[in-house]
């Protein structure tokens, strides 16, 4: 029944017109994601190599976005498709581990230039796969909890702390659980990190073991109580909202979100950021190509660029706010000290290191999930 | 023979639209409900039933308290429009009430975020009133919430579809009944909503079936726990790639739906007797 379905899929994609010299480059995520492709880095790409043109498809915002790009790939593979229609897809790091398990992409890393300038761990292992050769990291991002230093002077330094604030002030921690976006998600992860009476490097590493998710029935429980007396947010965008709005005083966010909400005067630049111990999780996005993709040396050309330290150094980091794909030294010798260091205000480079961690491996992290469903009610 | 040949060649469009991209898809929902991990069973539904009990709950009070709510005021637009004795306030109200039927259910998240959320616009009138004070302002970005935006975008649909019927009823009921001393509202409720029973019942039930299916609201206005099924559903493919919940949960709300879609066909049958 689901091979029919995609192969009804991939009938309907096979009738859509495609160009020649055309590169198609699928991305998940927000808007800002596809303006980053068709104002910044198409017209690049299509200056430095002349006659190619570069076209933009966003696949939507959030989880959902890379979930729509790995089921067009299920689809053209259901149909045994020779040339598929996507030739570099960005897409969340959850996804990569089932691409590359079933085959689905091409082992470019070491074809490039750029790729000896990778350096952290997570463009080997995604999520408990081995995914090395396979992705280009864009972009790292971090959750952390921001806060209004008018309402809270002295911010938890790790979660025993922050659980213990905002019993003393019910509905002031805000969160947007784990239907509404990756922060919500994040913070719950972390909680479990901090909380769950197993040791969190198995969780962030594997191996997965079923009795490791019966060791967090206390966790959740007290993640229960603590949610009764915080406010639920609308999203992502909700958590800063409210935060802006003065209706609570703490919440977890995206950095780069938060400091492009500063940027644009939607936030106070008042607000800061913390990131309690033992940590929160944050994750790349990654640049993959499709083992059939129809135009591999110039998508191999164009993830080069993307990733060379310079486009890094402006569209990355100066533009997004976002921490580079590539290794962090290399970026910085691009930039001017005073943008550089506009990354690390609140959340030093040695923070960072200690408490900027990954997300659990995928079989823990549905896990962790559904329990939150059956205990946080 | 050819002629009938031909109506078939007319029809066939439609009809290979409506099997490929309506009953196709649903049998392959219903069937993917009861398939766990290739086998057949009631995996799917044991965890739904687990996890989701009081989602199905809470859906089905919402969408009731809507309905109702959504009836009562429909029922006041159209009783005015047909009753009311001020010919410039009954212009207004005609004028002004269809508006949120144009509007989608998105733009009514958005809107009402910022509208209802505790420094908002509603409570920052309020307390700019001298009404209420910032200390007692709160959030109504829950259930709520939920239910506002559903009344707010289905009572139009069903108000229009009430004062046509309304106006369409025989006058002279009306008249006897205010020439015997009846007052407005006993008029209203006695002679004229039992008149236009079944119009109400069919825009309701419609009304029903639409908030249903309406993700948009749920997850701009209240994604936490408990929700509706369909930020659950969007949540089991999104979160877990796991169709075969979502198909679960789908097929559940199907049957909710389907219990008041059969109330209508009743009705319709009736009609046609």
């Amino acid at each position: 029944m689901k091979r029919m379905s995609y192969a009804a899929f991939a009938a309907v994609f096979a009738v859509l017109p495609a160009h020649a010299a055309e590169l198609t480059v699928a991305t998940a995520g927000d808007q800002n994601m596809v303006d980053y492709i068709n104002q910044y880095l198409g017209p690049l790409f299509e200056k430095t190599y002349p006659g190619n043109t570069v076209r933009a498809v966003g696949t939507g915002p959030g989880d959902a976005g890379s979930q729509k790009i790995l089921e067009r790939f299920d689809a053209q593979a259901a149909a045994k498709s020779e040339k598929w229609d996507v030739d570099v897809a960005v897409v969340h790091e959850k996804f990569v581990g089932p691409m590359v398990t079933k085959n689905y992409l091409d082992k470019y890393r070491g074809d490039i230039e750029t790729g000896k300038l990778v350096t952290r761990n997570n463009a080997k292992m995604a999520l408990g796969t081995n995914v090395e050769g396979y992705v280009m990291p864009m972009f790292n991002s971090q959750t952390a909890i921001a806060y209004n230093p008018a309402l809270v002077p002295n911010p938890p330094k790790s979660y025993s702390e922050l659980a213990a604030w905002a019993k003393a002030h019910p509905k002031q921690f805000g969160y947007n659980g784990i239907k509404g976006g990756a922060s919500g998600v994040s913070f719950v992860m972390g909680w479990i990190y901090a909380f769950g009476g197993g040791d969190a490097n198995t969780l962030m590493n594997g191996p997965f073991k079923e009795e490791e998710t019966k060791k967090w029935d206390a966790a959740f429980k007290s993640l229960a109580d603590f949610t009764t007396n915080a406010t639920l947010t609308p999203g992502n965008a909700g958590t800063l909202d409210l935060l802006s709005r003065g209706e609570i005083a703490m919440g977890p966010v995206w950095v780069d979100m938060f400091y492009s909400w500063q940027a644009n005067g939607q936030l106070p630049p008042t607000m800061k950021l913390v990131l309690p111990a033992p940590g929160m999780p944050g994750q790349p996005m990654h640049y993959v190509v499709p083992e059939k993709a129809a135009q591999k040396d110039l998508a191999e050309k164009f993830i080069a660029l993307a990733t060379s330290p310079k486009v890094q150094a402006e569209g990355i980091v100066k533009r997004f706010n976002w921490y580079p794909g590539i290794d962090a030294d290399k970026v910085k010798a691009e930039l001017d000290d005073a943008t550089w260091n506009k990354l690390f205000v609140d959340i030093s480079p040695a923070d960072l290191a200690a408490k900027g961690k990954p997300f659990p491996i995928a079989p823990y992290n549905n896990a962790i999930l559904e329990a939150y469903e059956k205990s946080v009610k | 023979m050819s002629r009938r040949l031909l109506g078939l060649a007319l029809v066939f469009p439609a009809l290979a639209v409506i099997a490929s991209l309506f009953i196709l898809p649903l049998i392959m929902s219903a069937v993917g409900a009861f398939q766990v991990e290739g086998a057949f069973g009631w995996g799917n539904f044991i965890k739904t039933f687990d996890l989701y009990t009081k989602d199905i709950l809470f859906t089905v009070v919402i969408i009731v308290l809507s309905t109702v709510l959504i009836g009562i005021a429909s029922i006041a637009i159209g009783g005015y429009l047909t009753l009311g004795e001020h010919p410039v306030a009954v212009a207004i109200l005609r004028w002004l009430y269809r508006w949120p039927m144009f509007i989608p259910f998105i733009v009514v998240g958005q809107i009402l975020r910022t509208f209802l959320a505790k420094n908002g616009m509603m409570n920052n009138t309020f307390v700019s009133l001298g009404l209420m004070t910032p200390l007692d302002a709160q959030s109504f970005l829950d259930w709520r919430g939920i239910v506002i935006a559903f009344v707010w975008k289905q009572t139009p649909f069903v108000a229009l579809l009430v004062a046509g019927a309304m106006a369409s009823i025989n006058r002279d009921t009306i008249e006897a009944a205010r020439n015997l001393g009846a007052s407005k509202l006993r008029v209203l409720l006695e002679i004229v909503v039992p008149q236009v029973a079944v119009t109400l019942t069919v825009g309701l039930i419609l009304s029903f079936v639409t908030m249903m299916s309406v993700l948009s609201v749920p997850l701009m206005i209240n994604a936490q726990s408990p929700t509706m099924l369909t930020a659950d559903i969007a949540f089991r493919v999104n979160s877990y790639g796991d169709y075969g919940v979502a198909n679960a949960l789908g097929l559940i709300s199907l049957v909710l739906a389907s219990s008041v879609a059969w109330i209508y066909l009743r009705i319709s049958l009736k009609e046609r007797a």
